[in-house]
């Protein structure tokens, strides 16, 4: 028998239609699960697959979408038994083939659900085995809601069988899945997988797949799968009946294939009549395999970023050469510097964000799993995975959720026998720098050679060429008076034999002064050679201003709209800072809860008044006089936290003027969710009232167990604690930690708040302290230090 | 009859966010405003994806204190006493979509106070578009008050045979955790008896 993946290379295939609506009308009760019959009633199940067969389609979907260890104790007898019946059910038929069908787990991955990435691999894996020794023809990944959950899934089927892997998504009205992927999204993490199929099953019916498949034609280089439902279930006359018949759906699976699908079959609602229709009426329409497409596209779960002709910015600020800040943060593991920075690079209009977290004295791949995550946990933009360690490199891209860029390769066999494999495994845009064992080349010829040396070696890795963006390297002018030269010559010839370009831009003025003027010129003059990729600082503006008017002069800006919308966001700011000159002080913005305001006059008092003199003069009264009408009920929780942002805010910019060793007395609290407890806006609440009254706030999060929390007191030295909790059940954990804590050091002072706490829970606990709100929590504190 | 699940979504500007259950989850008076929850309001809408996903099933209560919906079993006095004389339900989730799951966490690192307001704006959305559906769904017919697992003495195990039964991971996208809660957060189960018709 042919493989599946070369039948498919020569002629339109059929997947079969749906099981849930077939058994319900064989007896199958509402709400059972139709797994169970492949052991209780096999020859039911035989008998809809042989129907789908006599309909004329090519591969049968085995009856075990929802088979899992999580769901079945018995999951591999399920599977085991779902292949036979399809086995049987095939019998001596020629070219046909089982597809052995793998769901969701039921479960969403972290960060938003609580399924671990691994767990989740793990989960299919065991599926993937016992399908592969049953001797299955390919897998069917189906009816995936999440990208992340669809990566785990492949990863499982491509590390514990040789199947060929199929893969289908649900896409809503609106062109993307449950949690955000858009088709163009799903096809560069799954064809950077290198799965052998991929498209849309079940969704709301075939009308609504027309309007995406355009999509899939632009940019899948492999099959296109279109498996769609019967519409959706309506109530007519008091029926609910699915709302596409036979007739319709097949209509509609021509006009799909005539715009690009290759392999057809249904999903829920439909039956064999629908897929002999749909053979019928398809059968003869022509049919070509997929071109490969030259576009290169890096995505995240939400979308692709495509690098071509218009020009992709990569922000550079999540890189801690030269940022004492950043440096500081990554040594004591602060993830919240590293996201504002995320998110303030991504509101400045970057595509893509560098990460490098790379410091001698920390444990680099644990920063980087951590900082990918967490990043990807507030902005969807994709990200450039920017490390020289290769197991850093791999950790990485095998969690994120998308397929990401990559920085670097080089030209030296040790780099690329370290790096290509793991782009090869995972997929991803690769940055490739021009240089090699004997350096960077003096002239752009010789780096060009390099490149092409490396997208060689790449293409024996099955990497793409579209898939290499070269970095020809920009030096800095100062020490290098022919750098600019060299560099914007090698981005011209590159672009000529069709290599995409990218540049850390900001190299090339090192060490001159008013550095801007150097490095957005160059920008502009990289931009005219072709240039597609920089990756540079967005909070320069003279860069952006360069950017802006780049595209708008070169018709990439239609109708100058983004040209239009900065210069006029510009523009604003400036009447704003003018709006803002009224008579207000520190004082009233930070009652008003004004954060910008306050940080302006902070800067202003800075000048004239000592820091501390602000701080117990100007910001402490402000937060007292907030904190009074809180208490009188005169003033709300929002207005509150809105003056204690502004608070905090100016003392941040207050701190400035404090030298380093006066800042280390300062009063600190340690903060935690105690274990089992997820609910943690109280004690977020409770942080930044703190934050605003000066405390050094170390925050363990939530779910944090006893021994964490007692060893951060001890590491810190700090003998203030706050505990919350939301639910009764997690009480007994907080009564756990506070038992710990006094068994450690008796003068350790526990103070507790929470939805579900009294005075009385709390006197019954052993706490110190019980904050009904989160005034009264900052109070207890201040008299906690003033009595020490 | 037939108990397809039944699916349909709802635009954000159609369903008018409850001004007391908004006051009630922000602690402040009906009527608050200021600048930064009218933003956080703008921000919210456009994330809100309204789906809800429901079924018209028979109950039995054929034995005291047991709730029989053919796909699950309750034994709970509270649910007994809020269905009696209803031989039929609807049963009902509903969610606000997991776009508003990254706007909290994305404000949960950028400002609490956005955080909180935005936290409380989009459960004051959640149960608004719940009651929109309830209505919609029960149109011309006389229903108790929805019920959800967690009320009473009714365990929120019972979310899981409930999410099952309505697809609600294909349809909705919601996923529970093990602690049976459910993803989006700002998501409803509701069990609403229909009450015989008379004459």
């Amino acid at each position: 028998m042919k493989k599946i993946t070369d039948v498919i290379k020569e002629r339109r295939v059929y997947f079969d239609g749906g099981t849930g609506t077939v058994l319900q009308s064989m007896g199958l009760p509402a709400g059972q699960p139709p797994e169970l019959w492949n052991i209780s009633e096999p020859e039911k199940i035989i008998g809809l697959h042989r129907s789908y067969l006599d309909a004329g389609c090519d591969i049968i979907k085995t009856n075990t979408f929802g088979i899992n260890r999580n769901k079945f104790d018995n999951y591999d007898e399920l599977i085991k038994a779902g292949i036979e019946c399809a086995r049987k059910a095939v019998g001596d038929r020629e070219d046909k083939y089982i597809a052995f069908d793998m769901g969701p787990t039921g479960r969403l991955l972290e960060p938003l659900g609580d399924l671990p990435f691994e767990e989740a691999v793990s989960i299919f894996a065991d599926n993937v085995k016992v399908a592969a020794q049953c001797g299955a023809d390919l897998v069917l990944i189906e009816t995936m809601n999440d990208s992340l959950e669809t990566k785990a899934a492949v990863l499982a089927v491509k590390e514990n069988s040789g199947l060929p892997v199929f893969v289908t998504n649900v896409y809503d009205a609106g062109g993307k899945l449950m949690t955000g992927a858009s088709p163009a999204a799903m096809i560069s993490l799954l064809e950077g997988l290198r799965v052998d199929a991929l498209g849309m099953n079940c969704s709301l019916g075939p009308d609504i797949m027309l309007n995406i498949i355009g999509k899939f034609a632009k940019y899948s280089s492999v099959p296109v799968i279109v498996n769609p439902n019967a519409g959706l279930p309506e109530v007519r006359d008091g029926q609910t009946v699915y709302n596409i018949g036979a007739e319709d759906f097949s209509d509609y699976m021509i006009r799909l294939a005539e715009s690009g699908a290759c392999i057809l079959g249904g999903c829920c609602g439909t039956t064999p009549e629908f897929i002999r229709r749909t053979v019928e009426k398809t059968i003869d329409l022509p049919y070509s395999y997929p071109e490969e497409k030259s576009c290169t596209l890096v995505s995240s779960y939400t979308h692709a970023v495509e690098i071509g002709n218009d020009p992709i910015l990569i922000g550079e600020r999540i890189n801690p050469t030269g940022k004492p800040k950043l440096k500081e943060a990554l040594r004591s593991g602060d993830l919240g510097y590293i996201l504002n920075e995320a998110i303030r690079q991504s509101d400045a209009g970057v595509h893509i964000l560098d990460v490098n977290v790379g410091l001698p004295e920390i444990d680099e791949t644990e920063m980087m799993l951590k900082s990918v995550a967490a990043i990807q946990s507030v902005t969807d933009l994709p990200l450039q995975i920017d490390t020289t360690n290769s197991d850093t490199l791999s950790a990485a891209m095998r969690i994120y959720n998308g397929k990401p860029l990559v920085n670097s390769v080089n030209g030296t066999e040790e780099s690329m026998n370290k790096v290509l494999p793991v782009v090869q495994r995972y997929g991803g845009g690769l940055i490739a720098l021009t240089i090699d064992e004997k350096g960077i080349p003096d002239n752009a010829q010789d780096r060009v050679k390099i490149a092409e040396k490396i997208i060689e070696r790449a293409a024996e890795y099955g990497i793409q060429k579209k898939d290499i963006i070269v970095d020809p390297l920009a030096l800095t002018i100062s020490s290098n008076p022919e750098s600019a030269i060299v560099t914007l010559e090698a981005v011209r010839l590159l672009g000529e034999i069709g290599v995409k370009t990218s540049l850390g831009i900001s190299n090339i003025s090192f060490g001159l002064p008013q550095r801007e003027l150097i490095t957005s010129t160059f920008y502009a003059n990289a931009l005219g050679r072709g240039l597609n990729c920089a990756i540079m600082n967005p909070f320069s503006e003279a860069m952006m201003n360069t950017y802006y008017a780049y595209r708008a002069l070169n018709m990439l800006d239609k109708g100058c709209t983004d040209y239009i919308g900065y210069a006029s966001a510009k523009q604003s700011t400036g009447k704003q800072e003018v709006k803002d000159s009224r008579p207000e002080s520190l004082h009233t913005c930070i009652v008003k809860g004004l954060k910008e305001g306050a940080v302006k006059h902070a800067g202003m008092l800075l000048k004239t008044v000592q820091p501390l003199d602000i701080i117990n003069g100007h910001i402490v009264p402000a937060l007292n006089e907030i904190g009074t009408a809180f208490e009188n009920k005169k003033a709300y929780l929002p207005q509150l936290l809105m003056s204690a942002e502004a608070a905090s805010a100016a003392f941040e910019e207050v701190k400035k003027g404090i030298s380093s060793e006066k800042e280390d007395s300062r009063k600190a609290i340690v903060l935690a969710t105690v274990k089992g407890d997820i609910h943690d806006i109280g004690k977020n609440i409770v942080k930044v009232l703190m934050e605003s009254y000066g405390f050094n706030v170390y925050d363990l999060g939530r779910d944090v167990p006893p021994e964490k929390i007692r060893d951060c007191v001890l590491e810190k030295n700090c003998r203030l604690v706050g505990l919350s909790a939301l639910m009764t059940t997690t009480v007994p954990a907080m009564a756990e930690t506070i038992e710990l804590l006094k068994k450690t050091d008796s003068s350790i002072t526990v103070m507790v708040g929470g939805a579900v706490l009294t005075q009385e829970y709390a006197d019954m606990i052993g706490a110190d302290f019980y904050g009904a709100d989160a005034m009264d929590s900052v109070r207890y504190a201040e008299k906690f230090y003033e009595s020490v | 009859m037939s108990e397809e699940v039944i699916f349909f979504r709802t635009a954000a500007e159609d369903v008018h966010i409850n001004e007391r259950e908004l006051a009630a989850r922000l602690k402040t008076n009906v009527g608050f405003e200021n600048e930064i929850l009218d933003k956080c309001r703008k921000k919210l809408m456009e994330s809100l994806d309204y789906k809800c996903a429901y079924i018209r099933c028979p109950v039995g209560l054929s034995q005291e204190n047991v709730c029989d919906f053919g796909f699950m079993t309750i034994k709970s006095k509270s649910l007994y006493k809020n269905l009696l004389g209803c031989s039929e339900a609807f049963v009902i989730a509903v969610t606000t979509g997991i776009a508003v799951d990254r706007l909290l966490v994305r404000l949960n690192a950028v400002s609490q106070a956005e955080h909180y307001m935005t936290d409380a704006l989009s459960s004051a959305a959640v149960e608004s578009f719940c009651d929109y559906a309830c209505d919609k769904i029960s149109a011309g017919i006389n229903c108790a008050n929805r019920f959800s697992p967690g009320y009473g003495d009714v365990s929120i195990e019972f979310q899981k045979p409930l999410l099952t039964r309505l697809n609600a991971q294909r349809l909705l996208g919601i996923t529970l955790n093990q602690a049976y809660l459910m993803t989006p957060v700002k998501s409803i189960t509701a069990i609403m008896g229909i009450r015989q018709e008379q004459g």
